[in-house]
């Protein structure tokens, strides 16, 4: 027998004035217990699609069915039957964490006796019963998204929508929200739909990913499916020089053993970090690098000359933070090859390097990582802002688009 | 969309002892709102009252304690309802607004709330002037206090529709000095409380005459002094609370209305 679909889309779509079309047509089931990932950029359409779901906005035109309710017939019911956490804090910092939680389970209707039990269960099950008392102005990030989840599951929804858990915390805060995620979905058996662009999230938590992107589904799978498509070895490449990528590139696609080639910017691997910690300190003296390379933008242009004109204010200065942006955002550059049996190609590349007369900083064989499969089909890094100028515009729009929009009643 | 929608006593309850729990832990603004109160009483009332003596067998602290009281229950009752921009730029409103409760029964809830708060301050101020000599105490003092507690319920109601209704328009903080520029303090100098509206000139009256809290104060007057203007004759009383309750459908309509369309 198969499973039940707690949630079904048909055909959703938002579109904000002037036709920008912020959801675009999706469709998807999410069967009952299984954590489903929103992953995609800023602007993708990831909140748009919870806004919807959980009656906050009205769709332009399609529908969907939670827990078997309608969201356009029977906005109570779904509301009943949803908890949502939203991307940013919702709780009222005068109140205690106790206060914040009692005051939900009122809002949903449930009576003295249920309220003190569930919320004894769930500050314990958040680990915030000794704080419970306190001001929730007195909390850490880490444990107002704490406090936050707990509330969402307060009134035992079957369905939880987590906008960006995790945007923002540490990486040990991180990784105990996502066990306490974990907990929740296999104690309590809730559906999960999580919205995220961390793609080592999506890919730890997730039984599915759903890669959303102008508003439109790219792909569903599972993570493993996912990166089993892109089948063999990523190498990346990084150069002491990085406009000798533009010069080595040609070289490479003319190889049948390569099957795709991208450039990174703001790497996602472990040299390109450790590289850009290196390159800051001496910035001030690479300040002409950004105009060399190809593919700058306005933006990077525009820090550029931030960078110049502060440099020249204080030269004698340590390098400030902004600079160290600024590397960041255009220095690391390395290039990324899809290759089979990979282990076997590295010889062959840095022969051909050598014959080019390139210079080799580094070379990493890995396994391809989600972030790998988010670039082959989208075209582009997810925590890479830039794209082309006019999809950043693009982006920026709807989202902005997207916040001013009235609710429903 | 419906437009009617169903009103729950829990959430309307649970927004309302929002309002107590916060109100309750702000002693700051409790405190420096009965200080400024007494601030007024004590240099207009005592210092200025002694060279003018008073208006109508009603002297000068006597006659200034209900629209200093007015001016409390004004300024906490706009700001009440104002603060739902802060509820909404601090994410709180977006927790209300996806439990399955109507919009109506938030902003009833908010409403009352404000209201409440407001008429605690309302009685606090009126227990300072009392202190401070402002009323005779007699029985019918006694019974007009419990009469003035309810025209204070009733005069904060409509005043914190009205900051519902601008918090519901307005995006930002920055706009709340200009509420106070221009909406406050306009409403809270033409209302009466430094001189009759008998003596001032008639482009004063007319403005005066068109201000909601002008026949608030007027009732309290009526509730804690047992008189009011000559202008509007002994059938005074009558007119100030048919224009306070009016005032209180208008702006509690209006209130609910922009609510119900603002963003999030």
């Amino acid at each position: 027998m198969s499973k039940v679909n707690t949630i079904e889309v048909k055909a959703l779509t938002k579109v904000f004035d002037k036709d920008v079309k912020a959801v675009d047509g999706i469709s998807f089931n999410v069967e009952e217990g299984e954590i489903l990932g929103f992953l995609g950029p800023n602007g993708a359409g990831k909140t748009t699609t919870l806004n919807m779901l959980s009656t906050l906005l009205r769709p332009t035109s399609g529908t969907a069915t939670i827990n078997g309710h309608d969201i356009l017939t029977e906005p109570d019911a779904v509301r009943r039957s949803i908890g949502y956490v939203f991307q940013d804090t919702t709780l009222d910092i005068d109140l205690t964490g106790r206060e914040n939680l009692d005051f939900h389970g009122r809002l949903y209707g449930l009576d003295r006796n249920m309220r003190q039990q569930r919320i004894k269960e769930l500050l314990g099950l958040v680990q915030l019963t000794d704080r419970a008392d306190d001001l929730v102005k007195t909390y850490s990030g880490g444990m107002k998204r704490r406090l936050e989840i707990a509330r969402g599951l307060l009134h035992h929804p079957k369905v939880l929508f987590l906008d960006e858990p995790t945007l923002g915390l540490d990486p040990q805060t991180r990784r105990s929200i996502w066990e306490h995620i974990q907990r929740l979905n296999q104690e309590k058996n809730v559906t999960i739909i999580l919205t995220t662009h961390y793609t080592e999230e999506a890919d730890y938590l997730c039984k599915r990913i759903l890669i959303i992107d102008f508003g439109k589904i790219v792909v569903l799978d599972t993570p493993d499916n996912l990166k089993a498509r892109l089948k063999g070895d990523v190498i990346s490449l990084l150069f002491k020089n990085p406009a000798a990528i533009e010069k080595f590139r040609p070289l490479l696609e003319s190889k049948s053993w390569i099957h795709r080639i991208n450039v990174v910017t703001s790497g996602n691997n472990y040299i390109t970090m450790s590289r850009m910690i290196q390159t800051a300190p001496t910035m001030s003296d690479n300040v002409d690098m950004g105009g060399n390379m190809p593919e700058m933008d306005s933006r990077t242009i525009g820090s550029n000359k931030k960078l110049q004109k502060s440099s020249k204010q204080k030269s004698k200065q340590p390098v400030t933070d902004e600079s160290r942006q600024f590397v960041d955002e255009t220095c690391p550059k390395c290039l990324n090859l899809l290759v089979d049996k990979g282990g076997h190609r590295i010889p062959e590349i840095v022969k051909l390097a050598d014959e080019a007369g390139v210079i080799l900083e580094s070379v990493e064989l890995r396994k391809p990582t989600l972030d790998d499969v988010f670039l082959s089909v989208t075209g582009r890094n997810i925590r890479e802002e830039k794209g082309s100028v006019l999809d950043m515009v693009r982006r920026h729009r709807i989202m902005r688009q997207a916040r001013g929009q009235r609710v429903r009643g | 969309m419906k437009m009617v929608q169903p009103l729950s006593g829990q959430a309307i309850y649970v927004v309302l002892l929002r309002e107590l729990k916060r109100y309750w832990r702000a002693k700051a603004r409790v405190i420096s709102s009965v200080a400024q109160s007494i601030f007024f009483l004590a240099v207009f009332g005592l210092g200025l009252g002694g060279f003018i003596g008073g208006f109508g067998g009603v002297n000068y602290l006597s006659y200034m304690a209900p629209g200093i009281i007015g001016m409390g229950l004004l300024f906490g009752s706009v700001f009440s309802g104002v603060s739902i921009i802060f509820d909404r730029q601090f994410g709180f409103m977006k927790e209300m607004l996806v439990a399955p409760v109507s919009r109506t029964s938030i902003i009833i809830g908010k409403i009352l709330g404000g209201a409440t708060t407001a008429t605690i301050q309302g009685i606090i101020l009126m227990a300072v002037a009392g202190i401070m000599g402002a009323f005779t105490p007699s029985l019918a003092l006694l019974a007009g206090a419990f009469a003035a507690v309810g025209a204070m319920l009733l005069i904060t109601a409509g005043f914190v529709g009205l900051g519902v209704a601008i918090g519901s328009t307005l995006n930002d903080f920055h706009a709340f000095q200009l509420l106070s520029t221009f909406v406050m303090w306009p409403m809270f100098m033409l209302s009466g409380v430094f001189f009759p509206i008998d003596v001032a000139p008639l482009p004063l009256q007319v403005a005066m005459l068109c201000d909601p809290m002008f026949y608030g104060v007027e009732l309290l007057r009526w509730c804690l002094l047992g008189t009011g203007t000559e202008l509007l004759g002994s059938l005074g009383w009558l007119i100030s609370l048919a224009v306070v309750a009016g005032f209180d459908v208008l702006m509690v309509g209006l209130g609910t209305y922009l609510f119900s369309r603002s963003q999030i």
